[in-house]
């Protein structure tokens, strides 16, 4: 009964999204009373409805209800309940409920906290946003409804999650992933909603803030977990792969860091209105491309879904309605102009402007690589080619390196005109002697020294002075100025810290291919590394072969284990690295093949200042977080 | 007049969706082949009980036939595995194999302990025959018919009532 409930609520909730897309623009159109519903209520009660459809889906889960085709086909009685649990989110079918859910929790979120004069406006935000809700509970009924039965002869067991799904950092990597892009619906439809009412840009700019923020960082922090989930669990050792569906997360993710950007100038002196009206709706429309990507089947990647072109149709269908109308509305509506005080190329809105330029640019050119083998296969019919690294690599040097010099001085600069540039002096005196100090230490802790890391080391300290702003403030109480500071430099500093670690992390690092019996020893780097035994280990749903392997420096001996194993009800193999963490690298391991009786082949990496590229992303997210979270307090 | 490059974004990405429109209905014509009512998809797969040999779609030369997706990891393959007994048994029609992500020894070993009801196993261990069919899991059945064309489908063990219901109608076609 229960997966017919959920699918029950589901549909109720259809017909009441659709009510809520419709019915209080119409109200306001035809200036009737009798069309207005009280849109509290009805955005608490479609809470609930998906909530519980949700819930209803998950107990289907954990009661291993083979019968439900969805169940079935992601689940299995030998899996751990906590893997059970997440399994709900596990593929298409279900992630879809939780993005619903998530949308809808932005929008109870953005409805109780975001305190708006204007009732036309908040009616035209829940509108919208239902009408997104609505597409998407449509598109899950008709094309992907998670409900579905095997009857009358239900399986008597499933076929497994994905075995690389079954890991900690894997099961909350999705759900963060799907808060932060369906956040974005926030100041899609705020933008929509402003451009509706004629709304000032400084009113409607200070709406948008949190919400992209707090969407910003969600983004943030589900890349990040998804990249080290690939370093740990892909055992290959790396942290970024410009796969596909990774660069549909990061473009997204380079458009609502330029738009939380561009609304701090439009919010404090009305300018880029325009502009940021188009980077919301651009947005939005990111996150859902990132979707049609991934689940569309028309690229090839890691994060493989079922595939089902009709699917395809439908998100396609989805992404033109709200991108096309809103920009429709976007090029027919007469802007009227805002009042803007002129400022010269030395102000900070020119800061931000450029800000905005190289990320835009930056978010067009992954987009276009992405995009670029299914152009190409078109048009040569059928040849097939991959963008890889080196091209995403050449293009975001440069941009990375011009947005970290920006970043570096934008702080100092004051809107409308800055006066002096006398800060540089100091600011190039306190970058270069942190400089100094990392590589002394870097040295002292290698015994090396690589050029092609000095400029991402200069560019973090450059951020970490231009940050800090010693100089500016050094006769005021500089810690009364950090703190109320607090989130910028979190998330500016974050950034420092990512560039560092990417830095001395590609220049740094060592690996080597490695051949070895039990009993074996071999020397890498500063570590003695032995292969001291192999066992057969059983886990709940897999049997695998693990190797306890040994390093050993002056200082310190630790044993990780690493291994290779097979999940009995899909039969897949997965890898898992042996990690062992120090404050400055990793120690990585993992195993290759079974190359005879009981010879091994094992891939040996060391890692320097890898963990800092996670660090800094978490500082972004924590820096977002909290710029978010004080805005909605301020309003 | 409005200015053009208020309408420009809107040019530019009815372009984009119309673009993506077209990979999306080239890549249709790809993805057609697991569906019903076309030829069985190519392949070049070693047989389960001689990895020397290598099998194709010529192979499969009694038809009307089924294909059964199977595994020793599949308890539900368990359950069909009489039923598919009876079928050899009564010679109601030829039965291929389709060993899935298994392990070869103990799938022979399974077939030696219960009985083999199939003419032979197509030994897919990477499921790449599996993913150009469109299977879900295992156990899934699929009928040829006389032409060598997929007639219907099924997830899950097949039984008397599902053959009845689902495949007996195509035998005597």
């Amino acid at each position: 009964m229960t997966p017919e409930i959920g699918h029950i609520l589901l549909i109720v909730f259809l017909v009441l999204s659709f009510a809520g897309g419709f019915l209080p623009l119409t109200s306001v159109y035809l200036n009737n009373q009798t069309f207005e519903i009280p849109i509290k209520k009805l955005a608490f009660s479609l809470f609930l409805l998906i909530f519980l459809s949700f819930l209803s889906l998950v107990y289907s889960f954990l009661i291993d209800d083979f019968s439900v085709a969805y169940v079935s086909q992601n689940s299995n009685t030998n899996l751990p309940f906590y893997y059970k649990f997440a399994a709900t989110w596990g593929a298409h079918e279900g992630s879809l409920l939780l993005w619903i859910l998530a949308m809808n929790a932005w929008l109870i979120s953005f409805m109780f906290l975001t305190k708006c004069s204007d009732k036309n406006f908040t009616n035209a935000v829940f509108s919208i946003s239902c009408q997104v809700m609505f597409s998407f509970c449509l598109f899950t009924l008709l094309t992907s409804n998670p409900f579905e039965r095997i009857l009358p002869i239900p399986p008597l067991n499933g076929a497994d999650l994905n075995p690389s799904l079954q890991d900690i950092a894997f099961t909350i990597h999705p759900p963060l992933l799907y808060f932060g892009y369906s956040g974005l619906m926030i100041p899609f439809a705020i933008a929509v909603a402003a451009m509706l009412f004629n709304v000032d840009t400084k009113e409607w700019a200070t709406y948008s803030r949190p919400w992209t923020l707090l969407s910003c960082s969600f983004l943030t922090l589900g890349i990040a977990l998804g990249s080290w989930w690939a370093y740990y669990e892909l055992g290959w050792g790396g942290w970024w792969f410009w796969d596909p569906v990774e660069n549909a997360a990061f473009v997204p993710w380079l458009l609502s860091v330029a738009l939380f950007h561009s609304l701090i100038a439009s919010q404090s002196r009305s300018v880029f209105g325009k502009w940021s009206i188009l980077l919301s709706i651009f947005a939005f429309a990111t996150s859902l491309l990132g979707t049609f990507l991934v689940r569309s089947g028309i690229l090839t990647s890691v994060h493989a879904f079922a595939l089902d072109p009709e699917r395809g149709v439908f998100i396609l269908g989805i992404l033109g309605f709200f991108v096309i109308g809103s920009l429709l509305i976007y090029s027919l509506k007469d802007f009227k102009k805002d009042e803007v005080k002129p400022y010269q190329l030395s102000s900070k809105e020119f800061g931000f402007l450029l800000n905005n330029l190289l990320l835009v640019i930056l978010a067009v050119s992954i987009l276009f690589g992405t995009i670029f083998p299914l152009i190409y296969e078109a048009a040569t019919n059928g040849k097939q080619i991959s963008v890889g690294a080196p091209y995403f690599e050449i293009i975001l040097f440069p941009f990375a390196l011009a947005l970290g010099l920006l970043q570096g001085i934008a702080l100092y600069l004051s809107w409308g005109v800055t006066s002096s540039f006398n800060f540089l002096q100091r600011l190039t005196l306190e970058s270069v002697s942190l400089f100094g100090i990392i590589l002394l230490v870097l040295f002292i802790l290698f015994d090396n020294l690589y050029l092609s890391s000095f400029a991402t080391i200069f560019l973090a300290c450059w951020i970490v002075a231009g940050t800090l702003q010693v100089s500016k403030k050094r006769n005021l109480n500089y810690w009364n100025f950090l703190k109320k500071r607090l989130a910028v430099t979190f998330a500016h500093v974050g950034m420092a810290i990512l560039v560092l670690g990417v830095g001395v992390v590609t220049s740094y690092s060592i690996e080597k291919e490695l051949i070895l019996t039990p009993g074996d020893e071999f020397e890498f780097g500063d570590q003695k590394i032995t292969f001291q035994s192999i066992e057969d280990t059983l886990g709940p749903n897999y049997f695998s072969k693990s190797a306890n392997i040994i390093f050993e420096d002056e200082k310190d001996i630790s044993s990780v284990v690493t291994e290779k194993r097979t999940y009995t009800p899909s039969g897949q193999l997965t890898t898992e690295a042996g990690i062992v963490t120090e404050p400055f690298q990793d120690l990585y391991i993992s195993m290759g093949d079974n190359l005879e009786a009981d010879i091994w082949s094992f891939k040996v990496q060391i890692k320097p200042f890898i963990r800092w590229i996670w660090l800094g992303a978490l500082l972004i997210a924590i820096g977002s977080m909290l710029a978010g979270l004080n805005r909605i307090q301020r309003s | 007049m409005k200015k053009l490059i208020d309408i420009l974004p809107l040019i530019i990405f009815a372009i984009l969706i119309v673009v993506l429109f077209s990979f999306l209905s080239n890549k249709n014509n790809q993805l057609e082949t697991v569906l019903i009512d076309d030829t069985f998809p190519k392949f070049s797969l070693s047989s389960l009980e001689d990895d020397s040999r290598l099998l194709t779609q010529a192979d499969i030369s009694e038809l009307p036939a089924l294909i059964n997706v199977w595994a020793t990891w599949c308890i539900a393959c368990k359950v069909e595995h009489p039923f598919l007994m009876k079928l050899k048994t009564e010679s109601i029609l030829p039965i291929y194999g389709l060993n899935y992500k298994d392990n070869r020894e103990k799938a022979l070993e399974l077939l030696k302990r219960d009985g083999n009801p199939f003419e032979f196993s197509i030994f897919d261990f990477e499921g790449r025959l599996a993913i150009d069919l469109g299977v879900y899991g295992a156990p899934e059945t699929f009928f040829i018919d006389r032409n060598g064309v997929i007639r219907e489908r099924h997830v899950g063990v097949v039984d008397d009532k599902i053959w009845e219901e689902k495949f007996a109608k195509y035998l005597y076609e």
